[in-house]
């Protein structure tokens, strides 16, 4: 029997983690949407940018994109476990489906998505308890990386100062950020939890270019300086010729090597 | 004033504030002979000041490998560098100093010795081979020694890891055999050597403190007891961050050194020396 | 496994050479030959050698070769060391022997000299002309075990063969340590350091020549031409 559930909750609170960890143990068909939340005042919500859905993809290759107009059409199958993500910073005035925002009905009407459960972090015991923060002021950063790669170290040097105020007082970072060899990362930090996440995508990219696959910079926070943020990204990002160099090796590697001569 | 005191201070880097309250520190005590390590410049927002400063107080100063990268118009080599990040940070911050000290104080750096000798007490920047060689505080500790006795030393005085430390090598001794290949049938012969005692004592950094927290250390010899201070001296970190601010160099150098972080990190191998 | 034989200060001399491969082809188990560096020198025209060296005859051991001081003063007074030239041995031996290196040495030669190693690294043995730190470092018997165990902790090996000295010998670290105290900002620290069994072996020069099997770590010190005229005792 399919089952469709809205999780809410503020930043950095766990949901995707919880998300994810639920479609891991589904047997059947999945799908996940995430929603883009709406500014209360003086909050900005951070567009994602695509960072959630294409980890949870990584993670789940078969894993529906129900944001996808094809899928809304789509008679959907038999025991789907649709899971819609939507980052609220306040909770509910009222417990279960009552306390849904209404702005968001409509917007799941139109993808013939009707949740079965609102689930709420903070407020519901079946969502494990994180330690969430009581936001007042909020400004957002964000930054697309698409074809861009990173020196390594120069991502653990950036990320050290962005997390420990740098660039501001940063309450929460997520990034898909790419590397010479073909890896991907998954960074994830929020101020209430300790260490930041560093979890690698399954799919590599070739050593031939520069990678197609989504990659971007989110941050929230407060008193945020995007300038010496954009300089530090500069001085951490590969040039051509320098991605090239790191590259070739990696092609004579993994080149066919050639047969010898029959005798 | 201290009988047979003296203070040995290390890598500046244009950090005028540290390096008043340093001075302040060892005028406070009554010490007259000072010996500075060299790094007087980079990185740091006031390298004319600083140079100045040492000039007019005539502390004699051994070059460091900063002080010789301005004058020779070189970066360190990429492989002392960990990152990109690092390397062009550290880019910046040499044709940064190099664009605003002045002929005569680039003169200067220009005239100082590698080492400097006082009976048997040798002063160096980074190692007696080179400027760029660290003494870590782990190092092997045979090689350690070697760098002492080949200088011909009893206590050297060394910086440039910023961290500073007392290092005494003792009860060394090393048994060989040897077999002379040119002496036909002779049997091998045994010999041992038993090593002196040496000393190895860092100055850490005034400018660019690496121990963990944001105040300027040095040490003090004391040559009648040989006893070892190392010394920590706090200063006014937000007087040198707003001044590099000013100065248009990067706000990432203030964040850091406010938190008391090197301005770039250095490469963990510290046994590599630059091969320029 | 096969053994090694190194070879060093052959200064032109192609005789020698010859010996020296006439020696190994009667030898058995010896399937690899290096050159630490002095194939040049001024006292003769080096040609020849030269020639041979990049191109063996039918039956010769194809040698594997570094540059020693003789090539490193050479490529300097040419131009291929920056700024440098041929300063240590225009102090030791003046102009002439300059012109006659110059002369020894036909500069179409000079790009395969360049293109020499200072060193190789083997099994946890290092071969070199003199050491790391310098083409010029002279090991030797009586350099001082001090020295000689800097030099082995540098390259981090457990072999280390030289030739500059010129003299065939072996010096083994048999034992002795020593007592490190350090005190920081964090507190003390003790530690205690053992002299780690490590040997530096002289090669040789000329028709003076060293077998090594990296197996057994046996040693033979040999005269290109005669019997062995002395074995070194093969430490286990």
């Amino acid at each position: 029997m399919s089952q469709t559930l809205l999780i809410s909750g503020p930043p950095g609170c766990g949901k995707t983690s919880w998300i994810l960890n639920r479609l891991q143990n589904h047997r059947g068909p999945c799908g996940y949407l995430r929603l883009a939340g709406y500014p209360d005042e003086g909050l900005v919500q951070a567009p994602d940018g695509g960072i959630d859905l294409a980890y949870l993809q990584d993670q789940c290759p078969r894993l529906l994109d129900l944001a996808d107009p094809d899928q809304a059409l789509a008679s959907r199958p038999a025991n789907l476990l649709a899971l819609i993500e939507l980052p609220q910073f306040q909770p509910p005035a009222d417990s279960g489906l009552a306390g849904v925002d209404r702005r968001v009905i409509p917007q799941l009407e139109a993808m013939h998505l009707s949740p079965d459960e609102h689930l709420h972090f903070g407020r519901d015991d079946l969502l494990p308890r994180q330690d969430t923060l009581d936001f007042n002021s909020l400004q957002a950063l964000e930054r697309n990386l698409a074809g861009s790669v990173w020196d390594p170290a120069s991502l653990s040097s950036f990320w050290f100062e962005l997390v420990n105020g740098a660039y501001g007082d940063v309450y929460r970072a997520k990034a898909l950020m790419n590397l010479p060899d073909g890896q991907a990362f998954f960074c994830n930090w929020m101020v209430s939890q300790e260490g930041s996440q560093f979890l690698p995508l399954q799919s590599i990219a070739p050593p031939d270019c520069r990678p197609e696959r989504l990659s971007r910079l989110v941050v929230q926070g407060k008193d945020l300086d995007p300038t010496a943020l954009e300089h530090t990204l500069a001085d951490c990002l590969l040039s051509d010729a320098v991605l090239e160099l790191q590259q070739a090796p990696l092609r004579q590697r993994q080149a066919p090597s050639r047969p010898s001569p029959a005798k | 004033m201290i009988a047979m005191a003296h203070a040995v201070i290390s890598c500046l880097h244009a950090n005028f504030a540290a390096l008043e309250a340093v001075l302040a520190d060892i005028d406070q005590q009554g010490i007259a002979t000072i010996t500075c390590l060299g790094d007087l410049v980079g990185y740091g927002p006031q390298p004319n000041e600083v140079v100045d400063l040492v000039r007019q107080r005539s502390i004699p100063t051994c070059q460091g490998c900063w002080d010789e990268d301005i004058i020779e118009g070189l970066n360190a080599c990429e492989c002392s560098y960990p990152s990109q990040l690092a390397e062009r940070r550290g880019h910046l911050a040499h044709q940064w100093t190099a664009e605003q000290l002045g002929e005569e104080n680039k003169a200067f750096l220009a005239s100082l010795p590698m080492t400097l000798r006082r009976d048997r007490l040798l002063f160096v920047h980074g190692s007696p081979n080179s400027q760029h060689e660290y003494l870590l505080p782990d190092m092997d500790a045979f090689a350690a020694l070697e760098r002492v006795e080949t200088a011909g030393a009893e206590t050297l005085f060394c910086g440039h890891t910023h961290r500073p430390y007392v290092r005494e090598l003792r009860d060394g001794s090393i048994r060989a055999r040897v077999q002379d290949g040119a002496a036909s049938g002779a049997p091998s012969v045994e010999r041992q050597i038993n090593l002196p005692m040496r000393r190895i004592i860092n100055a850490g950094s005034v400018g660019e403190p690496r121990h963990g927290n944001t105040n300027a250390t040095y040490v003090i010899h004391h040559e009648d007891t040989d006893a070892v201070e190392i010394r920590e001296v706090p200063y006014d970190v937000e007087r040198t961050c707003r001044a590099i601010v000013e100065s248009g160099l990067p706000p990432i150098f203030a964040w850091r050194l406010r938190h008391g972080f090197e301005y770039a990190e250095r490469a963990d191998d510290a046994s590599h020396v630059c091969e320029r | 496994m096969a053994r090694w034989a190194l070879i060093s200060g052959l200064r032109g001399d192609l005789e020698a050479y010859e010996a020296i491969q006439e020696d190994l082809r009667q030898t058995r188990r010896v399937d690899t030959l290096f050159v630490l560096g002095d194939v040049i020198g001024p006292e003769r025209e080096c040609n020849a050698l030269l020639e041979r060296l990049q191109q063996p005859r039918r039956g010769e051991m194809e040698p594997q070769c570094l540059y020693g001081w003789w090539e490193d003063q050479l490529l300097a007074e040419r131009g291929y060391r920056g700024q440098r030239r041929a300063d240590a041995l225009r102090l030791s031996q003046g102009e002439t022997a300059i012109d006659a290196l110059l002369q020894a040495v036909d500069p179409a030669y000079m790009d395969w000299l360049a293109g020499l190693q200072l060193g190789f690294v083997e099994l946890g043995c290092a071969l070199l002309h003199g050491s790391s730190v310098a083409v010029d470092d002279s090991l030797g018997p009586n350099s001082s075990p001090l020295f000689l165990l800097d030099r082995l902790t540098r390259m981090d090996v457990n072999r280390l063969f030289t030739a500059r000295s010129g003299r065939q010998f072996r010096l083994e670290l048999s034992g002795g340590g020593i007592e490190s105290q350090v005190r920081d900002l964090e507190g003390q620290r003790h530690h205690q350091q053992s002299v780690p069994p490590r040997q530096v072996i002289g090669i040789g020069a000329g028709i003076h020549y060293t077998l090594y099997d990296p197996g057994s770590d046996r040693l033979d010190f040999l005269i290109a031409g005669s019997k062995p005229q002395q074995r070194a005792r093969g430490f286990a």
